[in-house]
């Protein structure tokens, strides 16, 4: 079955899905400062039916803001497998693109899709919170139409995001001697 | 400068010989000092007040082949500033510890070992803080790329390059 194809059934979970979503917003960089307006009072995230949610088992959405270091990028591939699905993740400004401003850094990543699938990207430094709205909407849509499939990307291209993985990172696993 | 830290560096001139002294602020001196110096000095300014350390540092002066060790360390009295700073060898870099005095350096000196490769006497734990799987030499070092590393392990997305647009910029039909 080829990845767009959805029966019945699954148009109509669809459906409901886009209406609620669950936002784990992943805030390495200094993207998050754009997150409490949108969520609050000025722009209330809350009205097209989203809302934030504290843990990854919870959420269908993964939310990165930013820069990710080698470092984060570790866990960010932890929670991203650690949530359900389906799943959807949204790059947020240009250092999830192409790593922005920290392009040359030794110590971040240059673009989040090579490993983990990206449904959606913000573009801008920083994009405004309108910015993000208009992003929610079309991920929304997205989900509406069956385009946003990165899961099933994720699932069927397991093996080539893996690669990836181990090439920037050496190894997944996740070593800390404060918990360890 | 301020009166208390000015007696500061009378006692000061006791101790040592031949203070270099640099002010850099109101309320900030800097004294470049030989090694064997250092932790005598450390020793006066944390019984004279300066008793915070704020930081420890290091600057890789290349072209000399030194590392400049920097001790900041920070009076909760009168808010004044001293800057301890020493030079050291860049190719056997190696300093002894202060983690007796202040229990907090020694996480300041594994941040050194793992951005510059200075080890301290008397402090074996340099296991690495910050980065993970680290490959390569010390990061903060000035002859490391950076970039260079970037290319290697974190490959960038491939834009295809948009030729008739820049051959309207360089026509002058957009701005660029």
């Amino acid at each position: 079955m080829a990845v767009d194809e959805r029966s019945l059934w699954e148009k109509i979970a669809d459906k409901l899905r886009s209406r609620s979503l669950w936002m784990l917003h992943y805030c390495t960089g200094c993207g998050a400062m754009e997150l409490p307006p949108t969520m609050t009072s000025r722009f209330d995230m809350e009205r097209f039916g989203m809302g934030p949610m504290a843990t990854p088992r919870q959420a269908d959405i993964l939310f990165i803001t930013g820069y990710l270091s080698a470092k984060t990028l570790r866990r960010v591939i932890y929670t991203y497998e650690k949530m359900a699905e389906p799943r959807y993740v949204i790059g947020f400004g240009s250092c999830t693109l192409n790593g922005g401003i920290y392009y040359d850094s030794y110590a971040t990543i240059n673009r989040l899709d090579y490993y983990i699938p990206v449904d959606l990207y913000i573009a801008g430094c920083m994009p405004r919170p309108e910015a993000l709205l208009e992003a929610f909407n079309e991920l929304m849509r997205m989900i509406r139409r069956g385009e946003a499939n990165g899961w099933k990307k994720y699932k069927e291209n397991y093996e080539w995001y893996k690669q990836n993985q181990i090439r920037s990172l050496g190894e997944v696993f996740v070593h800390d001697e404060f918990h360890e | 400068m301020m009166n208390s830290m000015s007696n500061t560096v009378e006692k000061l001139k006791r101790i040592v010989n031949n203070l270099d002294i640099t002010k850099v602020d109101e309320r900030e001196i800097k004294l470049e000092l030989p090694n064997e110096q250092v932790l005598p000095t450390l020793l006066a300014l944390k019984e004279d007040g300066y008793s915070h350390l704020s930081l420890i540092t290091a600057v890789d002066w290349i072209d000399e082949g030194k590392f400049e060790l920097v001790y900041i360390l920070y009076s909760w009295d009168n808010g004044g500033k001293f800057l301890i700073t020493t030079k050291i060898n860049r190719d056997t870099p190696k300093f002894v510890t202060v983690k007796h005095m202040w229990p907090i350096a020694r996480y300041y000196e594994r941040e050194l070992h793992e951005f510059f490769g200075i080890k301290f006497e008397g402090n074996n734990d340099m296991r690495p803080l910050f980065l993970e799987m680290w490959d390569d030499m010390p990061p903060l070092r000035k002859d490391f790329d950076p970039f260079e590393y970037s290319k290697r392990k974190f490959p960038d997305r491939e834009y295809q390059k948009d030729v008739i647009h820049e051959a309207k910029i360089i026509r002058g039909d957009i701005d660029g």
